[in-house]
């Protein structure tokens, strides 16, 4: 449809240019059609040639973003030697793998509240070293992210499940929580306690007086 | 006729049950000891609270009878049945003030788990849990896996003549030495060698592997003391697979073997005697089911993907398998593993072991070897009098700690031990199963409960059905005290509770 009035404009303009404008013109134009159409052609047929669209294609599953520890927990075949990446607490010790001690095994637990999962990462001494705190009474450890690989059955440890840390990061510190003497909390406990020394002193002293 | 309690048996019953809860007062004093030590003044405040309601209820229950004389067979049976509750109810207090437990029967789930030193555990949060809680919860296994009523007499609570009869209904029946004080004095000797020796040698493992001193000399001391009187409880959530180190897994697998032999047996080799200790049925029976119960394992996690090669077999699968039959608990591979990545043999595998436990006499829990190869003999004695003459007479023999006839008694005395717990495995199922889990699970978690096996295959958790909870709690108990003196106990109470039937004169009867 638009050929008609380029022509008509052809026309036009043949009539202010001559021949031998018209003729650059048209193999200016042929040149740019020509460029349009041959080039996505190129790139077409490159493409296609790696990137055919494969049916049986299962989509990529390598690597578990926002895994909880609560699914490592519970985790089947699925997980096994996925990178995955999970935030959890420090909780207990630092504790040596083999003799050099270029690793160590940390203890993760859940941060959700009612979970009681933990899992075990092993990481190098130096990754182990950017953790503060430790978790345990009157601790709060502090808050790793590890992505690494988990193993639902190592075969490197001897069949445990843990997590074989790639790239750990603290989250948030560990904090301290002072566990405050204060005297008038054992004054309850005191009371009872007074009560029954009483009551056995009582039940001693009728005991006497029958015999 | 069935026996009744008397007024005068239940005021008496009650005195005795308040010297046992006056008597767990000094265990309280340990936690405490612990708390005011390291600074943790919530939880000595929790203890201080629980102390004074066991002295004010121990001394409330010694009024019922002041000068309560010396106890019979029937009374000696009913405090020995409930001195485990009621001491399991005075134990879990501070459990449920440590805050660490959805609601009180949670603790108490807890509280009868320590003592009849099963092992399960449906605490939350255990790895923040304080020193002090962590002692109490290792003071009950202590006291559990000796036995409440051995320690009670080890300590003349019963009187130095005292104690034979409650001494048998704890299912107890041999002497180390002719006096029961004197026995269960030598018992509780040979338990703390055991637990001293095995804290030294693990406190210098786990210092190794990098734990703070005081960490690692208390977690030792409780590893040490759980493994000896196979409870089970750990103190950390992942169990003994936290230490991440094959040699403490060793020395406890040492000492879980130790703590399920027969003090008796302890005792003869303490005298020299170890030819007497390789001939006995119990050490027979045992080294026979160990070792095709582990060639069974081995086949079955040898047929299948995971665990199969030699250096996981030999790490997790000998020490579940040692933590299994000696009823402790510990877990060096996670529950999601024991349910998911074990093959189903090989879990079945582990469920029979805790059923059938280790050696009479011993802190195990489940059949007993000692039964188990009588009812084998017995087998035995059948099968040959099946084939000699009629004229013969038919004599089978064993040997524990000298040699004995199988005697009808002995069978019948193994039988119905072994119906007893097979019944109750059985009826655990079934109740799993009623509450909608898996049939496997729930066979596993029965065994798991009445044998005080305590490896869990996940059903008892924090919030579990409480209907379920309770009758895991039963199942504890009744575990513990080998049914005899538990059904005993409730027929009793059942029969004093109804009316007497009159029975008229003749005459009287006739004229209506």
């Amino acid at each position: 449809m638009r050929g008609v009035p380029l022509s008509v404009r052809g026309g036009g303009c043949a009539a202010r240019g001559g021949w031998p404008v018209r003729v650059a013109r048209l193999v200016l134009a042929c040149a740019l059609a020509a460029t349009c159409a041959l080039v996505p052609l190129t790139a077409f047929a490159d493409d296609e040639g790696e990137n055919r669209v494969n049916p049986q294609q299962r989509p990529d599953s390598s690597f578990i973003y926002d895994t909880s520890i609560d699914a490592l927990g519970e985790a089947d075949a699925y997980y096994d030697n996925q990178t995955v990446q999970v935030v959890g607490e420090v909780v207990g010790d630092n504790i040596r793998s083999g003799v050099s001690g270029r690793f160590r095994w940390i203890t993760l637990a859940a941060v959700e509240k009612d979970s009681t999962s933990t899992v075990s990462v092993f990481m190098t001494a130096e990754q182990a070293a950017k953790i503060d705190t430790y978790g345990k009474y009157g601790t709060t450890g502090a808050k790793l992210q590890v992505r690494g690989t988990f193993h639902l059955v190592c075969p490197e440890h001897e069949g445990l499940t843990d997590l074989h840390a790639d790239i750990v990061s603290v989250v948030e510190k560990g904090r301290h929580h002072e566990d405050v003497f204060d005297a008038n909390e054992l004054v309850p406990g005191a009371v009872l306690v007074a009560v029954g020394l009483a009551l056995m002193g009582v039940f001693y002293f009728l005991r006497e007086r029958q015999r | 006729m069935w026996q009744r309690f008397s007024l005068y048996d239940l005021r008496v019953i009650g005195h005795y049950l308040g010297v046992l809860v006056l008597f767990s007062t000094l265990a309280l004093l340990v936690p405490l000891i612990t708390a005011v030590v390291c600074g943790e003044w919530q939880p000595a405040k929790n203890y201080l609270v629980t102390i004074g309601i066991a002295l004010i209820v121990g001394s409330a229950l010694r009024f019922l009878r002041i000068e309560p004389g010396r106890l019979n067979r029937q009374q000696a049976l009913a405090v020995t049945g409930f001195a485990w509750i009621v001491l399991a109810f005075v134990a879990s207090i501070p459990l449920y003030l440590s805050g660490h437990f959805a609601s009180y029967l949670d603790a108490l789930f807890d509280g009868v788990s320590g003592i009849t030193t099963t092992g399960a555990s449906i605490i939350q949060d255990l790895d923040h849990l304080s020193y002090a809680d962590n002692m109490w919860r290792f003071m009950m296994h202590l006291l559990g896996g000796f036995g409440l009523i051995v320690v009670a007499l080890s300590f003349g609570l019963f009187g130095k003549r005292a104690g034979a009869s409650l001494y048998s209904s704890e299912g107890r029946s041999e002497h180390v030495v002719p006096n029961v004080v004197q026995t269960t004095q030598f018992i509780a000797k040979i338990g703390m060698a055991f637990i001293i020796v095995a804290t030294g040698i693990c406190s210098a493992i786990c210092l190794f592997i990098g734990m703070e001193p005081l960490r690692a000399v208390l977690q030792s001391l409780w590893l040490s003391i759980s493994g000896f009187t196979t409870g089970g409880f750990a103190p950390m959530s992942q169990s003994v697979m936290y230490y991440h180190s094959f040699p403490l897994e060793l020395v406890l697998m040492l000492l879980m073997l130790c703590g399920s032999i027969n003090f008796v047996l302890h005792s003869e080799i303490w005298k020299g005697h170890i030819a007497v200790f390789f001939r006995d049925l119990e050490i027979r029976t045992m080294v026979l089911w160990l070792a095709v119960m582990t060639c069974v394992f081995a086949a079955s996690l040898s047929a299948s993907l995971n665990f199969s090669d030699l250096p996981a077999m030999l790490r997790r699968g000998v020490f579940m398998v040692i933590s299994a039959f000696s009823t402790t608990g510990f877990q060096n591979i996670t529950t999601n593993q024991l349910t998911g990545a074990l093959s189903s043999g090989a879990f079945l595998v582990v469920a029979i072991l805790m059923a059938v436990g280790g050696s009479g006499g011993s802190t195990s829990g489940g059949v007993k070897f000692s039964r188990v190869g009588i009812i084998m003999k017995s087998i035995i004695a059948t099968i040959k009098e099946a084939l000699a003459p009629d004229s013969a007479r038919v004599v089978v023999s064993y040997n524990h700690v000298g040699r004995r006839m199988i005697s009808p008694e002995v069978v019948k005395e193994a039988m119905t031990v072994f119906t007893l717990y097979a019944v109750t495995y059985v009826i655990g199922s079934l109740v799993g199963i009623a509450h909608g889990y898996e049939a496997t699970q729930a066979i596993f978690e029965s065994v798991a409960m009445a044998s005080n096996g305590g490896v869990s295959s996940g059903l008892a958790s924090p919030g579990m059905p409480a209907s379920l909870e309770v009758f895991y709690i039963v199942q504890m108990w009744a575990g513990r005290l080998e049914f005899v003196t538990l059904l005993a106990l409730i027929v009793e109470v059942i029969v004093s509770f109804k009316p007497r039937r009159r029975i008229l004169p003749f005459g009287k009867e006739g004229a209506r």
